[in-house]
């Protein structure tokens, strides 16, 4: 490979794609190539990822592609399928693929980056498998495959894991849980993502084999711990404790109405921030689950020093203070 | 994991680097703290995830002086979680001199510090769901928080320290998924340990008998073995323990049983307060947290030295419920009502002399005249007590005329002649009942009274209020209801010398190699604090030490030699 790798960022306009664009066009060994299906920033490019063509148009010249892409099981597993063939079409040797903690399924307790996958919870969970095996196959065609199955992302400017959080906490709709809020939050902070997704696009290459490895900070809290702090830390006081009950009617009852009211303002052009956030009864199932993901595979082979839960939080708590959480 | 003990096979038997007897706040506290470690586990736990009649019945036994201590079977549940079902939730840590030799009390001091078990007391919040490890008003509730008297600033009399509440928490089940998922726990229902096993030569524990109520019967064999049974039931299965050990297991100098403490505890004189009632708080303040916090008036250390005082707290409270002529339809109501009362919460509406019929029908006409503020009472009570997750910890009323009574709550002396032992009547699993015989002395009386002498004299001086009380019937007045119920304190206390103690200072029973004693039968001295937090504190600070010493060790030969014999089933936990 002649000057730098060049990196195609797909989902490169979401939370992690962001930033990792902005590091990686930081470094002197990659050029990024910010794809976004949506819309184009900057020098970026329009890719329809479920789309073969126009990922293989993409990819020409590419050394390596990030796949960040967020969105429906269509987005995700189809996304995957076409990108794998569109590697191997076009002579991409690697792919660094971003998938999730849920492919563990309803599991509970330590899971280290080994265990088996299991695509019982829900559309997400199957579809994040499905693209998991895409890249099995990657990798059986002779390509690297780095797949990275982080936990929570957060750090200033995540709106899934802060800026919704934070708003719960104001209206009063999220607090203390007890029980329900006793499930390992499984936090990762956005640097930390970003760390992993460089060393392993840097990795030697490993034809044959997918490499997974899970991302959560060791010393991420239980999410009671987690609600409390950020109340604290961005002055929603005094935090409540929330029953169970209360949770699952603001889920099951309050959520679809909300989503599509949610919905009917995007479609409206008006700011979807004036309608408060449905709670995802999903989310519900999440925050009570003792899931623990352990992460010795990212420290040892891809050299991630986790960013203290500290440090998060107080860069958290400042970006949420300063007022950008409905951005 | 969480199973029952009528799944295990009959004469099998259990290996476990560590067994717990007991899942109660001690013995979960204690578990759950030394998961992950490498360590196996098993939690003997007597009772279900609920209530269950005939296993609560294993509690039954006599005291000396009803009037003093309540039945044994009452303030206690034989369930996962044990008393923390019915606990009031109020959390509070030893203060720095509670642990200190003091001259002026005969058998005070511990053989460690405030500074030792302080590390431990942040966590045990948290299990207790308490909120932060902040017991100073000013620091709980900012500077700007409202004092508890405005104008009122004194070096003797404290007003800034306070009181949390737990919702109360239940830890049986708020914490039984954290003890199901847990690879390395495996929590036994219905296990009830009836003897302690020793071997002779090693001076160590080798297993525990453990038997069902169904007639099940098997054996932990143990590395470590800690008990974690309450301050009552942990000097029993001690004192029971004779088939090693004549006299009891660590009751070698007959201490085991002895130095039996609860709290005096009563209503007792009136606070005027000068000025508006705006300018008291005597009610619950919420932290950020949202936990619901108290100031009390309490003696500074140095006070306390000066006028060879006890520690002990008072809070502002309101009349004798029982007396209609607080012409209050709140008290009134509830006095009416406490026959649908627990008798754990009833007690102190039922003070001895059965009610006449004239008083019935003031307590109805207070109820009836007083119509708004009842009503207003059972809204609050029924949204922030009854339906509330966390639950308002107790009746306050509208202070209205700065008149209050004072609650006592203080420490007791501990003393040799206050004492449990064991009955000749026994229960269904063959285990002696419990005979309770609780002592006070007038010298836990005078201290109170000093104390209130101090008080008096402060407030005096500050010119913001006036206490009185009537020397004469102060002892009736603290010891009206008896014993502070369901604080079990020393039955099995802490110290360096095995002639007036039974555990060391790592909690480990004198005489035996890995014998540990987890809960409050261990404190020397019993404080100003309810005990469930500092024996939550005390429990976690035990598992650092278990980790370390066992984590150190090699398995010992004996257990392997126990696991040997073809008759031994091995029932290891499976991961």
């Amino acid at each position: 490979m002649n000057g730098p790798m060049r990196v195609l960022v797909l989902g490169g306009t979401g939370y992690i794609g962001t930033r990792l664009c902005e590091r990686l066009a930081a470094t002197s060994w990659a050029t990024p190539d910010c794809a976004s299906s949506r819309h184009v920033v900057g020098n970026g490019v329009r890719v329809d990822t479920t789309d073969l063509a126009s990922l293989v148009y993409a990819l020409h010249g590419v050394d390596a592609v990030v796949n960040c892409v967020a969105g429906n099981r269509r987005a995700i597993a189809e996304g995957a399928k076409a990108l794998v063939l569109a590697c191997i079409e076009t002579g991409c040797p690697r792919i660094v693929h971003l998938s999730s903690m849920s492919v563990y399924g309803p599991r509970e307790g330590a899971v280290r980056d080994d265990a088996a996958t299991d695509p019982s919870l829900g559309w997400y969970a199957r579809a994040k498998c499905e693209a998991e095996h895409c890249m099995t196959a990657f990798a059986r065609a002779g390509g690297t495959a780095i797949v990275l199955r982080p936990g929570c992302v957060w750090g200033p400017g995540s709106q899934l894991w802060v800026g919704r959080i934070a708003r719960y906490l104001n209206a009063h709709r999220l607090g203390d849980l007890g029980a329900a809020g006793d499930g390992w939050s499984n936090l990762v902070h956005v640097d930390n993502v970003c760390d992993a997704i460089e060393a392993a696009l840097q990795l030697p290459e490993s034809p044959g084999r997918v490499r997974a490895y899970n991302l959560a900070a060791p010393d991420s809290p239980r999410w009671n711990e987690y609600f409390v702090d950020l109340a604290l830390a961005i002055g929603a006081t005094p935090v409540r404790r929330i029953s169970q009950l209360q949770l699952r009617l603001d889920a099951w009852l309050g959520g679809p109405p909300l989503k599509v009211a949610q919905t009917a303002f995007a479609k409206l052009g008006r700011r979807p921030a004036r309608v408060p956030d449905p709670l995802p009864p999903n989310l519900v199932g999440l925050w009570e689950r003792h899931l623990r993901l352990e992460s010795p595979g990212a420290e040892r082979d891809l050299g991630v020093r986790w960013t203290p839960y500290g440090t998060g939080l107080t860069q958290s708590a400042q970006w949420v203070r300063e007022g950008a959480i409905h951005a | 994991m969480i199973s029952h003990a009528d799944t295990i096979a009959m004469n099998a038997c259990l290996w476990a680097d560590v067994c717990i007897v007991g899942g109660g706040a001690a013995g979960i506290s204690l578990a759950l703290s030394l998961s992950g470690q490498g360590l196996k586990i098993v939690v003997l736990e007597s009772g279900e995830m609920r209530e269950h009649a005939a296993t609560q019945a294993l509690y039954a036994g006599e005291v000396a002086d009803e009037k003093l201590h309540s039945p044994p079977d009452k303030y206690r549940q034989r369930r996962l979680g044990g008393s923390t079902a019915i606990w009031g939730g109020r959390c509070v840590p030893f203060d720095p001199i509670d642990f200190e030799k003091r001259a002026w009390l005969s058998n005070s001091g511990w053989p460690i510090s405030y500074e030792d078990l302080l590390p431990f007391y942040p966590q045990a919040n948290t299990l207790s769901e308490a909120g932060r490890f902040s017991y100073d008003a000013n620091e709980a509730l900012g500077a700007d928080a409202p004092p508890m008297f405005r104008g009122f600033d004194s070096d003797v009399v404290r007003t800034d320290s306070l009181e949390r509440f737990s919702c109360p928490t239940n830890f049986g089940t708020r914490y039984a998924r954290r003890l199901k998922v847990a690879p390395d726990i495996h929590v036994l229902l219905g296990a009830n340990c009836t003897d302690i096993g020793l071997e002779a030569r090693t001076r160590a524990v080798d297993e525990l008998e453990v038997k069902t109520l169904a007639g099940r019967r098997f054996r932990v064999a143990v590395r470590a073995a800690v008990l974690a049974t309450g301050g009552l039931e942990t000097a029993r299965l001690l004192l029971a323990s004779r088939s090693g050990a004549p006299a009891g297991i660590g009751n070698e100098h007959d201490v085991v049983g002895r130095y039996y403490m609860c709290h005096i505890a009563g209503n007792v004189g009136t606070l005027v307060v000068r000025g508006a009632p705006a300018d008291v708080r005597h009610g619950y303040e919420i932290t950020p947290e949202g936990i619901y916090a108290r100031r009390r008036l309490g003696i500074a250390p140095q006070a306390q030295r000066e006028h060879g005082l006890t520690n002990a707290v008072a809070r502002l409270h309101f009349p004798r419920i029982t007396d209609p002529r607080h012409r209050n339809g709140v008290l009134s109501g509830l006095f009416l009502a406490r026959r649908f009362i627990s008798y754990e919460y009833a007690k102190r509406l039922n003070d001895g002399a059965a009610p006449t019929a004239p008083v019935y029908a003031r307590h109805l006409l207070n109820v009836v005249s007083d119509p708004i503020d009842t009503s207003a009472f059972l809204a609050h009570w029924l949204a922030r007590r009854t339906l509330a997750q966390r639950k308002f910890p107790s009746v306050i009323l509208r202070n209205r005329s700065n008149r209050f009574s004072l609650e006592m709550h203080a420490e007791q002396i501990p003393s040799a002649a206050s004492h449990v032992a064991l009955t000749d009547r026994m229960d269904p699993l063959g285990m002696p009942q419990l005979r309770v015989d609780w002592r006070y002395s007038q010298a836990d009386i005078n201290a109170v009274r000093r104390m209130l002498d101090v008080m008096a004299a402060e407030f005096e001086r500050s010119g913001v209020a006036q206490l009185d009380y009537d020397r004469d019937t102060l002892e009736d007045d603290l010891m009206r209801f008896g014993a502070y119920g369901g604080h079990h304190i020393g039955t099995a206390r802490m110290g360096d010398d095995p002639r007036t103690s039974v555990v060391d200072a790592d909690c480990r029973v004198h005489s035996l190699r890995n014998l540990y004693v987890a809960g409050s039968a261990v404190f020397p001295t019993s404080s100003q604090a309810n005990p469930t937090l500092t024996l939550v504190a005390l429990s976690l600070r035990l598992g650092r030490h278990l980790a370390k010493t066992l984590g150190r060790e090699r398995a010992p030969q004996t257990v392997q030699a126990i696991a040997a014999p073809a008759e031994v089933q091995d029932e290891r936990m499976a991961a």
